[in-house]
């Protein structure tokens, strides 16, 4: 892709402390992962826990760039006529019944079938063409002027075959439409995909990226993102709850709290105008933390050896 | 610096990390763009291109540290670059234990200076100037040499390390030695020579000692696995269960995966009536093509029934650790074991991880004399009414049913209401139907009877299993 600003990516600290001012705190492995990314023109696989901020790295990544962001969620039954492309079939059916309309004045004259034919071939045949394509996410990054972010969002979702249609996409930018023929990037695209990891990816599509995984962030790092994200709240406050939740992590639940609920419930104690972590307020707050019941009723009985032990 | 980065991606590859050549190639345009001067970010940085799971990570960052503590010798040795710092690549056992043997001798130590022109052959001058930093890149040099990287076994220590010391210069060395010790006069220059040697072969054998585990110890490792892949089951020492259950998983993994693709048939079932319009659109909307519906195979329900007395116990185990391991492909598995009397033990796996509930099951179930009768007339009220024409039954046992009446009636109607029973039977089929061994009984009511007594035959009939289902 051309990047308009190419002193932004001209070494990971940059990278770093740029994402720092849109306020996505992020740790050196990330960044260096983007300043790769933008220098190899390579896709990067981020795995990781659900809310670490997987796709809020593509996002920002396009705030930074000041590149547009193209999105595909992906789902199970996704197909190319959803992810690529899709012919405008009403039109098509609307040129038909023109074509029948006009080809009696086209044919005018012509005598015997030969010649009749060699008319039809010299008309121009639009039928499939640009004109009736319908440019679906992956065809649109493709197509972007300037390159664009492409974020193809929890790949994992999607089936296998769809998974073999990226390969070709991904290592060159190009994909096949069997009636026009291939289709070149006008600038290649930085191409993120994301995934939770809920089936084994194939090897041939882990080969074509940067793999980059997203752990919990420690606590130091933690503090920072909410610091950043949540500025109002007090840092005494911060604290203790930054380590309550690193507190929960470490227990064995279903679904640990990550990122974003740490900064849903750092939101939340602050419109509740707490100023200390208590017991009675964690209890009252914690669905925010934890998104199943069994959790839930694990960690209520131990919130009061928890809030002590953070003083 | 390429065959540097070429070695470490050897190293990687005997650990069992697959890095594709394409891969290697990233990596090379990753170490150009970072550059080798900081070494966290470059660690960081191949991480991305060359590790692509998390348990590989885990690896490679071990692997990185354990190689690139020598390897930034190599390439300092490759560019002719002297000056490094010692503390970063020597800081090991022999520059310390050369140090201790300096300051235990402050006379020696004076003298070294004066001695140091006396001698002529390069090795024994290197080793007068006592320059460690210089002394490891020549080291690592000659290691490159000999070909230290293509070191297979753990006898091949001792002949890699002669033929170090001989790159590095020994023989003139010795002879030397030799030449001043019957000239007589230089004994002190002959000791502090000898100790010197001592040192550097100390220092050399940690070398190739810190190469083999780099390089050869996965090498034996994947040797010991292909042995255990055809050994018996009952066969397997305790010692190696563990190691047994590590291949039953991961021969487990690779048939999901291979078989995790789910395979759709294109038999005609019905309309797609979206698909055919569109397809049809160009003919003015005359339906000429059909499109039909794809539909996909179901996977195969599967009921497994485990004798689990005495010596096919140890079968059961990995038969069920296996199919266990198979949730991805297979997750509807119903599990059932019997020495004495059958029950059903699908709670277990579910609530349970496989090794806790794997040693519930044998504590409560197993050794007790087998009784295939009572056995198969527990089965009929358990679970005869779930068969049906989807089910593959799976019974593991050896049909020594200590001269009791077989039941075989009942298997007759498992026979006839399931798609497909399979029988496997840990003995050599020779051995079948001697002694108390009714498998005759049994044999006309299976679609397939096999003799079943090793990870391969194991693999091998469940990966049929998946294929034609």
């Amino acid at each position: 892709m051309i990047i308009r600003h190419k002193d932004r990516i001209a070494s990971p600290e940059i990278v770093k402390s740029g994402f720092d001012d849109l306020g996505y705190i992020c740790s050196e492995a990330i960044a260096t992962a983007v300043y790769l990314a933008c220098q190899l023109q390579k896709p990067i696989l981020v795995e990781g826990p659900p809310g670490v901020g997987k796709t809020e790295l593509a996002k920002k990544t396009a705030e930074y760039l000041s590149a547009p962001l193209i999105r595909m969620q992906c789902y199970e039954g996704l197909d190319e006529s959803k992810a690529l492309y899709e012919w405008k079939y009403g039109k098509q059916l609307l040129y038909t019944q023109v074509l029948k309309d006009q080809l009696g004045s086209v044919m005018q004259g012509a005598s015997g079938l030969d010649e009749s034919v060699e008319r039809l071939h010299q008309f121009g045949d639009i039928f499939y063409s640009e004109q009736f394509l319908e440019t679906r996410p992956l065809l649109q990054a493709l197509r972007e002027d300037e390159g664009a972010i492409l974020l193809i969002d929890e790949i994992d979702k999607s089936d296998q075959e769809f998974e073999a249609f990226l390969l070709e996409l991904l290592s060159d930018y190009q994909v096949s439409i069997p009636e026009i023929g291939t289709v070149e990037a006008k600038s290649k695209p930085i191409v993120f995909l994301t995934s939770n990891n809920t089936r084994e990816l194939g090897d041939a599509l882990k080969r074509r990226c940067l793999h980059l995984y997203i752990p919990f962030p420690d606590t130091q790092l933690e503090n920072r993102i909410i610091a950043s994200q949540v500025p109002q709240i007090a840092e005494e406050l911060r604290r203790q709850l930054v380590d309550f939740v690193a507190a929960l992590r470490d227990m064995a639940l279903k679904k640990e709290p990550a990122v974003s609920e740490s900064i849903d419930w750092a939101r939340a104690l602050l419109l509740l105008n707490v100023e200390e972590l208590e017991p009675q307020w964690v209890k009252n707050t914690l669905n925010l933390l934890l998104k199943y019941q069994d959790d839930i009723e694990v960690v209520e009985p131990e919130i009061n050896r928890l809030v002590r032990a953070l003083k | 610096m390429q065959r540097v980065l070429g070695n470490f991606i050897h190293a990687l590859r005997q650990a069992g990390i697959p890095v594709s050549p394409a891969e290697t190639l990233d990596a090379v345009k990753t170490t150009k763009l970072i550059g080798l001067d900081d070494k966290v970010r470059l660690k960081t940085a191949l991480g991305l291109t060359v590790a692509k799971c998390q348990e590989h990570k885990l690896q490679y960052e071990l692997l990185f540290d354990q190689f690139f503590q020598f390897a930034t010798q190599a390439v300092a040795s490759e560019k002719s670059e002297v000056p490094l710092d010692a503390e970063r690549g020597a800081g090991s056992e022999p520059t310390q234990s050369l140090e201790r043997s300096l300051k235990s001798s402050p006379d020696l130590n004076r003298q070294i200076t004066s001695l140091a022109d006396a001698v002529q052959s390069p090795l024994a001058q290197q080793l007068m100037q006592g320059d460690q930093a210089a002394m490891s890149i020549a080291i690592a040099g000659a290691g490159n040499t000999v070909g230290l990287n293509q070191m297979q076994i753990f006898t091949q220590k001792p002949i890699f390390t002669f033929r170090m010391m001989q790159q590095l210069g020994m023989d003139a060395l010795n002879q030397e030695l030799r030449e001043l010790s019957q000239q007589g006069n230089n004994e002190a220059l002959v000791q502090l020579l000898k100790t010197r040697r001592k040192v550097l072969r100390e220092q050399v054998q940690d070398f190739v000692e810190q190469q083999y585990a780099l390089f050869a110890q996965a090498e034996g490792q994947t040797l010991r696995d292909s042995n255990l892949q055809s050994l018996k089951f009952t066969q397997v020492d305790y010692q190696h269960i563990d190691q047994m259950t590590r291949l039953v998983r991961k021969a487990a993994k690779q048939l999901a995966s291979l078989h995790s693709r789910r395979r759709k048939t294109t038999r005609r079932g019905f309309l797609d009536a979206r698909k055919t319009i569109t397809t049809n659109a160009a003919y003015g909307g005359i339906l000429f093509n059909t499109r039909w519906r794809a539909r996909r195979i179901e996977r195969p329900k599967v009921m497994v029934i485990c004798d689990v007395s005495g010596s096919v116990s140890r079968v059961a185990r990995f038969l069920l650790l296996f199919l266990y391991s198979l949730q991805d492909v297979l997750p509807r598995v119903r599990s059932f074991v019997f020495s004495g009397e059958l029950g059903e033990v699908t709670d277990y796996f579910d609530a349970e991880d496989l090794e806790t509930a794997m040693a519930k099951v044998m504590n409560h179930w197993a050794n007790r004399s087998t009784d295939y009768g009572r056995a198969l007339t527990d089965f009929e009220t358990l679970a005869l009414g779930d068969i049906d024409n989807k089910t593959t039954v799976i019974m593991l046992g050896d049909a020594r049913n200590n001269n009791g009446d077989g039941n075989a009636k009942v298997w007759k109607q498992v026979y006839q209401r399931s798609r497909r029973v399979l029988w496997l039977n840990p003995e050599r089929s020779s051995l079948w139907n001697t002694g108390d061994s009714i498998m005759a009984d049994f044999t006309p009511y299976c679609s397939q009877a096999e003799s079943c007594n090793s990870l391969r035959d194991l693999t091998r009939i469940l990966g049929k299993l998946l294929k034609y289902s």
